[in-house]
């Protein structure tokens, strides 16, 4: 009741009161910091001088003649692709075997899943030595087995660089979607299985009929969370091949990053990173609308 | 609370998650510089990317310079980062903060946009005041003028050369360093006849392997058009370009660079010569203290020789490294004092300076015998700007992408037409 009285006096306004805090938070560190960015976007700052002058959309009319820009583009959508389509269907694979009576499961569980909390600076270094032409174990294992023609310089020749860094990608981002999946597995009820199974169903066509359906809202999460990560692909490019050789495993975010901070166009470099983070908020806006209509 | 409010509140929190994207992205709004004068105190912060072999020798320097003047100076290093990362560090805290009171830099290219955006000081009074133009060595300070702003305080001057392993040349039957171009191929040949790599170098970043293509355009064109070149002012559409790109095409076809040279670390495959694993690499002297005696070996098993051009006058590559006053300290006249602290001769020879630009601190034979006799041989001849100084990094990056596109075999040499456009856009700019 008092509580009541209180929500009464404060009015409408008592909810908003409550948020101030972490609204000032957000506007602060996120709010204040973008739109900072998209004014310099339209500038011409160098990213180290006092003075600049406002050059409109100049920048943005730049990137499509860009030749790295398309370079980076083609990367993105190719890391976006393979990086999503992969991972996830292993994580699927891996989340029904755990699911099932494996011995084991806690450990296995956290085997698949020690990957994604790795620093991925780490993840760089151990595969870089990985993939070492000349001293590295996979051309070491290549050359044991007599496989000695398909040992390549695998970061350094443009036609292999950007699968190579691929691999620990997939590698790491394997143990998210098995556990979202597992956990939306351990939530469809054994009945249906059960009468599907005295119906006569088959395992396939249980599998297609009744656990693909019954995982929409978890493929749905694990699809726009692993897009809007895959666009803000950085980390592994930078450590591993930095963006080489040339420019050949440019992505957008280390092109960016190239042009604000090592090539004094902050200007032109932040006009990259709102392009980035339009992308970004276009594919995560059906999840945040069906995050709140779930909510509400 | 009503369901608008709430769908509001998870939508806000939703889009948070992306809002972030943007603002990591781009380090957000930020303090364009300029101007505001900090307060002065006794402290004083020095940023460098000291390695840890030497970073001791350093501190220790500045310790004793704080105990003569009463000051506190605090010495931050980022170590093995290179050029390559260390000055978005120093950008990134330059604009985020108040950033150091003194830090060191490359010259050229690498600290030229330190000087234009005057971030960092002009020290002309205090080369007056403590005599530097006398001390130090005048091609240097040169090294660090920027539009006739003297905006840094070389302290050391680096001859890239060839440094070898000697027990690797003697398997290949080689007994003395090469004294031409015509040589130094002919024991490549010999050393990969017995196994072994020659030449190791690694493109991760592009300045490294770009040490070699530098030195064959040195030999193919000679002083005075490889300076012209670097200025933009002949065209890189000519046969003596060309011949460099095929030259550098022929390294890698001949196997006289390591498998995947491309893709190296150059911090993992420099020190090779040291291992044994490659015979020699294209380095300056601080690789005495990094490599050699760091991993606790004898000078007396290597040696160095200068790269053999061909042409007159003999020159290697090379470039200078000194300090910068930030143009906000408030300490500003405390910085100065230190910097001639440091380029003191004393100094120098306490920290060990393999190349300093100093007179009267040549490096100690007995601690440094490599360096000292690199300074003997070679020390007075002139030297080119080392390539990653001599041009902006974008043009840099462009150029060495050039290279990267040729050793892979999708350009061909005459990929020196790409390298005109490149150059004329820099030097029309």
């Amino acid at each position: 009741m008092a509580g009541t009285v209180a929500l009464k006096r404060g009015g409408r306004w008592s909810p908003w009161l409550f948020a101030i805090p972490a609204l000032g938070v957000y506007v602060a560190f996120l709010v204040y910091p973008a739109l900072s960015s998209l004014w310099f976007s339209l500038t011409n700052w160098d990213g180290l001088s006092a003075s600049y002058k406002f050059v409109g959309l100049s920048n943005y009319f730049k990137l499509p003649h860009d030749p790295v820009v398309v370079t980076a583009v083609k990367n993105n959508l190719i890391w976006t692709v393979v990086t999503i389509a992969v991972p996830t269907a292993i994580g699927l694979l891996l989340a029904i075997a755990l699911n099932g009576k494996v011995r084991g499961k806690p450990i296995l569980r956290l085997v698949f899943y020690t990957p994604a909390v790795l620093p991925l600076v780490s993840i760089a270094s151990i595969w870089g030595w990985l993939y070492n032409p000349q001293y590295g174990a996979i051309n070491s294992a290549l050359r044991a087995i007599g496989l000695d023609g398909l040992a390549q310089a695998w970061l350094g020749q443009d036609s292999t660089a950007l699968w190579a860094v691929m691999v620990p990608a997939i590698w790491l981002r394997t143990g998210f979607p098995m556990l979202l999946y597992l956990a939306a597995l351990q939530g469809i009820p054994n009945e249906l299985y059960e009468a599907a199974t005295v119906d006569g169903a088959t395992k396939w066509q249980q599998f297609w009929h009744i656990t693909m359906p019954s995982l929409r809202p978890a493929h749905y999460i694990v699809l726009a969370l692993s897009l809007i990560d895959s666009f803000k692909v950085f980390d592994l490019i930078y450590a591993m091949t930095y963006g080489g050789p040339g420019t050949s495993t440019q992505v957008m975010g280390t092109w960016m990053y190239f042009n604000v901070f090592q090539y004094y166009q902050a200007g032109y470099g932040t006009a990259i990173a709102v392009v980035i983070t339009l992308v970004a908020i276009a594919v995560g806006i059906p999840y945040v609308r069906s995050q709140t209509r779930e909510a509400s | 609370m009503n369901s608008f409010s709430r769908r509001g509140f998870l939508g806000l929190t939703s889009a948070a998650a992306l809002g972030a994207g943007l603002s990591a992205c781009t380090g957000g709004g930020t303090s364009t510089g300029g101007g505001a004068t900090q307060s002065a105190s006794n402290d004083l912060r020095l940023f460098t990317y000291e390695g840890d072999e030497t970073i001791g020798l350093l501190k220790a320097q500045i310790k004793k310079f704080d105990a003569q003047n009463g000051t506190t100076t605090t010495v931050d290093s980022l170590p093995g980062s290179g050029a390559a990362v260390y000055p978005d560090k120093l950008r990134t805290e330059l604009l985020g903060g108040k950033g150091p009171d003194i830090w060191r830099i490359w010259g050229g290219q690498i600290g030229s946009p330190f000087a234009k955006a005057k971030q960092a000081l002009d020290l002309t009074p205090y080369y007056s005041k403590y005599g530097w133009d006398s001390k130090i060595n005048t091609a240097a300070i040169g090294g660090m003028t920027f539009d006739g702003v003297k905006s840094g305080v070389p302290f050391v001057s680096l001859g890239i050369g060839a440094w070898y392993n000697k027990s690797l040349f003697a398997k290949a039957g080689v007994s003395a360093a090469p004294t031409t171009y015509a040589e130094l191929e002919a024991v490549n040949d010999k050393l990969v006849a017995v196994g072994v790599t020659p030449c190791g170098l690694g493109g991760k970043y592009g300045w490294d392997i770009m040490r070699l293509f530098e030195y064959l355009l040195e030999h193919t064109a000679g002083p005075a058009l490889h300076d012209k070149l670097l200025t933009g002012a002949e065209s890189w559409d000519r046969p003596e370009v060309v011949e460099a790109f095929t030259l550098f095409k022929k390294w890698q076809d001949k196997k006289w660079l390591p498998q995947g040279a491309l893709g190296l670390d150059p911090a993992d495959i420099e020190p090779g010569y040291v291992q044994g694993k490659t015979a020699y690499t294209i380095t300056g002297p601080w690789t005495e203290a990094a490599a050699i005696l760091n991993a606790k070996k004898s000078p007396s098993a290597f040696g160095n020789f200068e790269l053999p051009t061909g042409q007159k006058p003999a020159r290697h590559s090379g470039f200078v490294e000194g300090y910068m006053i930030n143009a906000k300290t408030g300490n500003a006249d405390k910085a100065a004092a230190l910097l001639d602290f440091i380029v003191q001769p004393a100094t120098q020879k306490a920290m060990q300076i393999s190349a300093s630009t100093v007179k009267g601190a040549e490096p100690d034979p007995k601690a440094l015998p490599l360096s000292a006799e690199w300074s003997q041989k070679y020390g007075s001849n002139p030297f080119y700007t080392i390539q990653d100084q001599a041009f902006p990094k974008k043009q840099a990056d462009q150029y060495f992408s050039v290279q990267s596109d040729l050793l892979q075999g999708s350009v061909a040499p005459d990929a020196a037409k790409k390298m005109q456009d490149i150059v004329s856009a820099w030097a029309k700019s």
